[in-house]
């Protein structure tokens, strides 16, 4: 993977280290790693999603595990040295710099969302359709509900899944939300 | 578009013949005619064939016949017997042109709902499970109540993509109580806009 960092331009890098900072001090549900790189492939960087993922993974266990032993800059830069990956060095002095501006703030916090094994909930966005015609029915008027869950895997990567319901099928969708509610409150 | 041709028969026809199948056995073909995707007639045909006491091009004529009529009655949305019964030529056999329409007229609901359940269309929800969990502590906090939601959603790939596997996906998702919030809220707005069409 210390090969592929390499290929990520400094802005770029320095902007995925952000993102996985303010995860890890839950200013924001997750890193948008879909979204970043297709701006890296724009930019003309042939990287594919996997890669970045896999390098947002190993970023964020190393900012973590130096946030839990306390680690100060120098010491942070200079375990990297000594575990024997050859970072390329726009990358170390990112780390460097994103660690000194940010990194003492990551608490250990107390905090329940530290404990994420599934994915988390982050936005649902929703459409309402009727489908019209199609090649076997020339007259359809078919309703249905699209809705797409943006969700932030364990690893804080985010993902959108999308899928069609009939109505009757929303309608027990619903239902079964307000269950989910009022026990919520009960408990 | 195929479905959208006059369907043609070849006479003399081998639905009338004397070693012609039982009424049953025209049903069945039907169906399995409707239901066949256009590059499984061939098979079709070929299994069909011996039943019929026909050669095997005339079986695929037939296969392929069948399979245009009754998808070019359920693309028209057509219903009325005379409707079907003007889609035949004028020296179509009278008996089978009746048995036919009959057939098909018995099976059109059936057949549309196949056609809706197969078009195409984003993965389809086809279950969905959840669960209250109560976090009671952790190696970072030792006494805490946080209610939390489960929730699995099954999601199946597009049928047309996989033909007789369709794929399913789990997809497992926490919720705490501000996201069921807000994912209710959004579900609300979409029963209000349900409504508002069906009272248009």
């Amino acid at each position: 993977a210390a090969d592929k960092i390499r290929l990520i331009p400094q802005d770029f890098f320095a902007e995925l280290c952000e993102q996985i900072i303010q995860h890890l001090n839950h200013k924001i549900p997750g890193v948008n790693t879909a979204e970043l790189c297709q701006r890296i492939q724009t930019s003309g960087v042939e990287i594919n999603v996997g890669d970045l993922a896999k390098i947002a993974n190993i970023l964020s266990f190393l900012f973590s595990t130096a946030a839990r032993n306390n680690l100060s800059t120098e010491e942070l830069v200079t375990t990297l040295g000594s575990a024997g990956s050859t970072l390329p060095k726009h990358a170390v002095q990112v780390i460097r710099h994103v660690w000194n501006e940010q990194g003492k703030a990551i608490a250990v916090s107390e905090d329940a969302r530290n404990m994420a094994t599934v994915g988390q909930f982050v936005d649902m966005k929703w459409k309402l359709g009727v489908a019209m015609s199609s090649d076997t029915c020339r007259s359809l008027k078919y309703p249905y509900v699209t809705v797409t869950l943006t969700v932030a895997d364990p690893s804080g990567q985010i993902t959108d899944k999308s899928f069609e319901m009939t109505i009757p099928q929303f309608k027990n969708f619903f239902r079964q939300f307000k269950e989910m509610a009022s026990v919520l409150e009960t408990v | 578009r195929a479905a959208a041709e006059r369907p043609r028969f070849a006479p003399p026809h081998p639905l009338c013949s004397p070693q012609a199948p039982s009424k049953d056995a025209v049903r069945q073909l039907c169906q399995e005619c409707f239901s066949s995707a256009p590059a499984a007639l061939g098979p079709l045909a070929q299994l069909a064939c011996p039943g019929l006491a026909v050669s095997a091009e005339e079986a695929e004529q037939l296969v392929s016949a069948l399979h245009n009529l009754t998808r070019h009655v359920v693309y028209r949305g057509l219903t009325r017997a005379e409707d079907i019964l003007c889609l035949f030529p004028e020296n179509f056999h009278q008996n089978l042109k009746n048995l036919l329409a009959k057939i098909i007229l018995e099976n059109i609901t059936a057949w549309r709902n196949e056609a809706q359940a197969s078009q195409i269309s984003l993965p389809r929800l086809v279950d969905m499970d959840w669960r209250v969990d109560i976090k009671t502590s952790s190696d970072s906090i030792i006494r805490m109540a946080v209610p939390t939601c489960l929730l699995q959603l099954k999601i199946q790939e597009d049928a047309a993509l996989c033909g007789n596997n369709p794929v399913v996906s789990a997809l497992t998702v926490e919720l705490s109580k501000e996201t069921l919030d807000t994912m209710l809220e959004g579900l609300g707005r979409i029963r209000d806009q349900l409504s508002a069409v069906a009272n248009k």
